[in-house]
């Protein structure tokens, strides 16, 4: 937000496929070299909003700007965007190297400046030697790296990803993380990735874009989306997290559904019906009555335990509600299921959210 | 579990043996009312034609079986024979060649419609395929006739009164109509199985649409090309229905031909000779069709023996 002009900026736009609103009035900046993620649950519109930058399909209303270009009804092959496809899209017909030139040729780049950029985008993607090779006799992740390079070999002004990690198994899939990041960083172009996964969105992204139902609820940094959710959905899909119902108070006060008081900032209006969501891992647990004074507290009884190895899951009756305590490296005395404890978080690491 | 499965393992490989035993004799029961059928009604007779194509023509029209020669296939090398071979194949191909035009686009808007109205769509296909072919020749018959709808139209058009009844024109139209169907649903299957975000990729990969389709669609859909150019080859290049109601004399073409030998000439060897010829063409053409099948996929191969070594991977993992 340098008032240089966006990568990609949505404006308005709305996706009906008949009935069907897919995309919901979704306004959207994505900067210049920015990693950005949307992410949501799946039919959430996060797809066909990628698909709309890259022309796959086009906008019911709204406009849709490149780099300032006006290109919500140009056709995808007049699009500065190359999109790497969610199940890599290879043709299957034609060698690594005729897929990875396929955007180059289309483009009529010829010889030597084309088989100078394969080289090298093939190099990139560390598929040197494995050129004259079909689609159906690499290996997913390898598949994954030519679908990356033919995309790539384009110098796109944005890269699209559509679910580009989903086809890997875990281990793979993380090592992919880290290779993506990097790849962007040198390479210095936009990528916009679509996941349903929070954790490949907090772990990758500068800024996530998290959609619901076709519309955008939030665009922040990883830290902004985790520890100040914009509303119930947001805090609920990123990380685990207690919600707990409430209500605010005159003097910016918040009030527990079981009475409690807590602190908690907020700049919604006194009465309104709120929740407030409390991280596991933010939450300390203690016997009753050694609770600091800092802070809010809550009194409870441990109902459950959930042992994780890092970490001890304690599930607390709090009066009719149930709350997450995640003890990480398990510091001080255990607990027995029955105890009395004290669920206590320092001031500010609980978020007020709006329902 | 596991030590008294390793214990009792010799008896049951010996039992799974006999399992598989009985489980063949149980496919050869269930097919061996097809294959006798095949036998009886295909074998035998193919055999016969065989024979008969090497014995010789009496005077009297009768077929001596003594004193086998190949007296029919140097026959076929005759100028006349030749020319009916070349003109029907001629317009075996010309059928063809029109059936992929107009099947093509055809199978391609079928393929693309949602779930139900495709399957309205395959059934409105079928329709005439399930029809007698004999009434749908006489009805081309009728609509190509100079006292028929076609010509009346190109009369009121001020085009006059057309004769193409009797001519090879009316033939390929017939044909075409007659086999159009046995194009379209190879061409459908191929089509239908295409995976659209490749296309959608090639657009991504600035490739127009009509340059998406020649150069990753078409190559994609090229088995059902091959299939159904040889399903209209084959039967085109021997069709003897059509030619013979809308051919007339002057398109004579190998069915006619050796229709004739066996009802009129009363030359059976030569007839056999060419039914014969006729049936090789056709396995060659059926083989080429294989070849470049599993050609068309390109690594379909080396596919096809992963596939296998994986079935037996998990049969010793299935016995621990």
């Amino acid at each position: 937000m340098t008032g240089a002009v966006a990568a990609v900026e949505i404006d308005g736009v709305t996706k009906r496929f008949g009935e069907v609103v897919a995309v919901d009035n979704v306004d959207l900046a994505i900067d210049d070299g920015e990693f950005f993620a949307l992410l949501g649950p799946s039919g959430c519109g996060k797809t066909t909003t990628l698909r709309m930058i890259a022309g796959l399909d086009l906008p019911t209303e709204g406009s849709l700007r490149i780099f300032g270009e006006e290109v919500g009804m140009a056709p995808p092959d007049l699009r500065p965007v190359n999109t790497v496809f969610q199940a890599y899209a290879l043709f299957p017909h034609m060698t690594v190297r005729q897929n990875i030139e396929f955007g180059l040729r289309m483009r009529r780049v010829k010889d030597p400046e084309l088989s100078q950029r394969v080289a090298e985008a093939t190099g990139m993607v560390r598929l040197s030697g494995m050129e004259d090779r079909r689609p159906d006799q690499l290996s997913g992740g390898q598949q994954q790296r030519v679908a990356l390079a033919r995309a790539l070999v384009n110098q796109p002004k944005v890269l699209l990803l559509d679910e580009p990690l989903g086809a890997l198994d875990l281990k793979l899939r993380q090592e992919m993380q880290q290779e993506l990041k990097a790849l962007q960083r040198s390479v210095g172009i936009t990528f916009v990735f679509v996941t349903h996964d929070q954790e490949e969105a907090l772990a990758m992204s500068e800024r996530i874009g998290v959609m619901s139902e076709g519309r955008l609820l939030q665009v922040g940094t990883p830290r902004e989306i985790y520890e100040r959710p914009a509303s119930r959905f947001v805090a609920d899909f990123i990380g685990r997290t207690n919600l707990l119902d409430a209500s605010v108070e005159p003097a910016g006060e918040v009030r527990l559904a079981n009475g409690a008081r807590i602190e908690a900032e907020t700049s919604l209006p006194a009465g309104s019906e709120v929740s407030v969501s409390l991280r596991p891992e933010r939450a300390r647990l203690q016997p009753r009555g050694t609770a600091a004074a800092e802070g809010s507290s809550l009194d409870g009884q441990v109902r459950d335990i959930t042992y994780l190895g890092h970490a001890v899951v304690y599930e607390v009756a709090v009066g009719e509600m149930s709350v997450e305590v995640r003890v990480e490296g398990e510091t001080g005395q255990p607990f027995a299921p029955g105890d009395d404890v004290t669920i206590s978080w320092d001031h500010g690491a609980a978020a007020v959210v709006a329902d | 579990m596991q030590p008294a499965g390793r214990a009792s393992e010799s008896t049951r490989a010996s039992g799974e043996k006999a399992a598989a035993q009985a489980q063949r004799r149980q496919g050869m029961l269930l097919a061996s009312p097809g294959a006798l059928y095949l036998l009886i009604f295909f074998v035998a007779p193919l055999a016969l034609i065989s024979v008969y194509s090497f014995a010789t023509r009496t005077s009297t029209g009768r077929t001596s079986l003594s004193g086998w020669n190949i007296e029919s296939y140097r026959a076929i090398g005759d100028d006349v024979i030749l020319g009916i071979i070349g003109r029907s194949a001629w317009l075996a191909t010309l059928t063809t060649a029109l059936c992929l035009a107009v099947g093509y686009p055809f199978a391609y808007y079928l393929a693309t419609r949602p779930r139900h109205v495709r399957a309205i769509l395959l059934v409105l296909v079928m329709i005439p395929f399930w029809t007698n072919g004999l009434v749908r020749v006489f009805a081309i018959r009728f609509l190509l006739g100079s006292n028929g709808p076609a010509s009346a139209l190109s009369e009121s058009l001020g085009f006059g009164t057309f004769r193409i009844l009797f001519t090879p024109t009316a033939v390929t139209i017939g044909m075409v109509y007659s086999f159009l169907t046995l194009m379209v649903l190879p061409l459908y299957v191929a089509l239908e199985r295409m995976d659209w975000s490749l296309t959608e990729a090639a657009r991504d990969l600035y490739a127009s649409g009509s340059r998406a389709f020649w150069k990753v669609t078409l190559p994609l859909t090229k088995s059902g090309i091959v299939a159904g150019s040889v399903l209209v080859f084959v039967p085109s290049f021997g069709s003897y229905v059509v030619p013979d109601i809308l051919g007339g004399a002057k398109t004579l073409l190998i069915g006619s031909y050796i229709a004739r030998q066996f009802r009129d000439a009363r030359n059976y060897p030569l007839g056999a000779a060419l039914s014969v010829l006729l049936i090789v063409a056709m396995l060659v053409a059926v083989a080429l069709n294989q070849r470049s099948g599993s050609g068309a996929e390109g690594g379909d191969r080396p596919r096809r023996r992963r596939r296998g070594r994986a079935r037996t991977e998990p049969e010793p993992a299935a016995v621990s």
